[in-house]
């Protein structure tokens, strides 16, 4: 197998999330505190992150539904996700979060719901996304992962 | 980077209830060669130093259920826990005042980097060093 094809190519695809922001810097930081002790340390905490996120998102669906116009209540779990995507950089999804708060604020029931349906579209695409290159990271190799992308 | 000093680990608790930012801030300080206590609420966190646990640095998320951080930071305060360093750790720039309020040492944005806590670890390091 051309374990350094690989490697090229889960550089690329690093690259790739980083360029069309997904991710920022954070996730390199997480990527950073990896070491022998510890070589998945960052498929581990992105593996931990979608299952919290998972919760957390459904909560805000039920909540959307059992507390109408409740938008503090809508805002507080928003901000737990908004939290978790920041801490692994999850840049795109902490944007959405950002825009579901904002419409908290206002007040606007039908800007939180479509920027809610925003949120989950991007929740999904980010895990394919992460899980393609945990996956290609694993194939590479144990020296598999992919440099800190030129920013 | 913080380094360890025989038989005088730095302690730390974490108290955060997220548990994606509970494994990477434990991460960190494992890295620097902390002894890290995890504490899932204010309370949990107010129960420890009640036991007697002794901590050099504290951090705390601010929103958490049952007590939060700023609650936590002040009831602990009272209890005369005046040399740990008390440290606020929110996504949310408004818990700055709310922490330093309590009477926090300092308030850090969310998400945290290496570099920063290294560098609070060290004062932390190097006051316990000239405590003897």
């Amino acid at each position: 197998m051309d374990y350094s094809n690989l490697r090229r190519q889960a550089a690329s695809m690093k690259k790739s999330l980083f360029d069309q922001g997904y991710l920022d810097e954070q996730f390199c930081q997480v990527e950073d505190l990896q070491d022998e002790a510890s070589p998945n340390f960052a498929e581990e905490v992105v593996t931990l992150f979608f299952k919290d996120s998972a919760r957390l998102i459904s909560n805000i669906e039920q909540a959307l539904e059992k507390y109408p116009k409740d938008f503090n209540k809508w805002d507080a779990y928003m901000q737990q996700l908004k939290g978790s995507c920041s801490s692994i950089g999850a840049s795109r999804m902490k944007s959405e979060c950002m825009s579901f708060r904002d419409y908290c604020g206002q007040g606007n029931v039908e800007g939180c719901m479509k920027s809610f349906q925003k949120v989950k579209r991007e929740h999904g695409v980010l895990r394919q996304k992460l899980e393609s290159y945990f996956q290609l990271l694993q194939q590479a190799g144990p020296t598999g992962a992919a440099t800190r992308p030129a920013m | 980077m913080a380094s360890k000093k025989q038989g005088s680990a730095t302690r730390a608790l974490v108290v955060e209830d997220i548990k994606v930012d509970c494994v990477i801030l434990l991460r960190m300080l494992r890295k620097l060669n902390c002894e890290a206590t995890v504490a899932h609420n204010g309370k949990e966190a107010v129960d420890l130093f009640l036991e007697g646990k002794t901590f050099d640095i504290v951090f705390f998320d601010k929103d958490m259920p049952l007590m939060t951080g700023p609650e936590a930071v002040t009831k602990i305060r009272s209890m005369g826990a005046t040399d740990v360093k008390m440290v606020g750790v929110s996504a949310d720039y408004g818990g700055m005042e709310a922490f330093m309020r309590a009477g926090a040492d300092m308030f850090v944005p969310k998400p945290m980097k290496l570099e920063t806590l290294d560098s609070m670890l060290q004062e932390v390091i190097g006051k316990k060093n000239t405590s003897g």
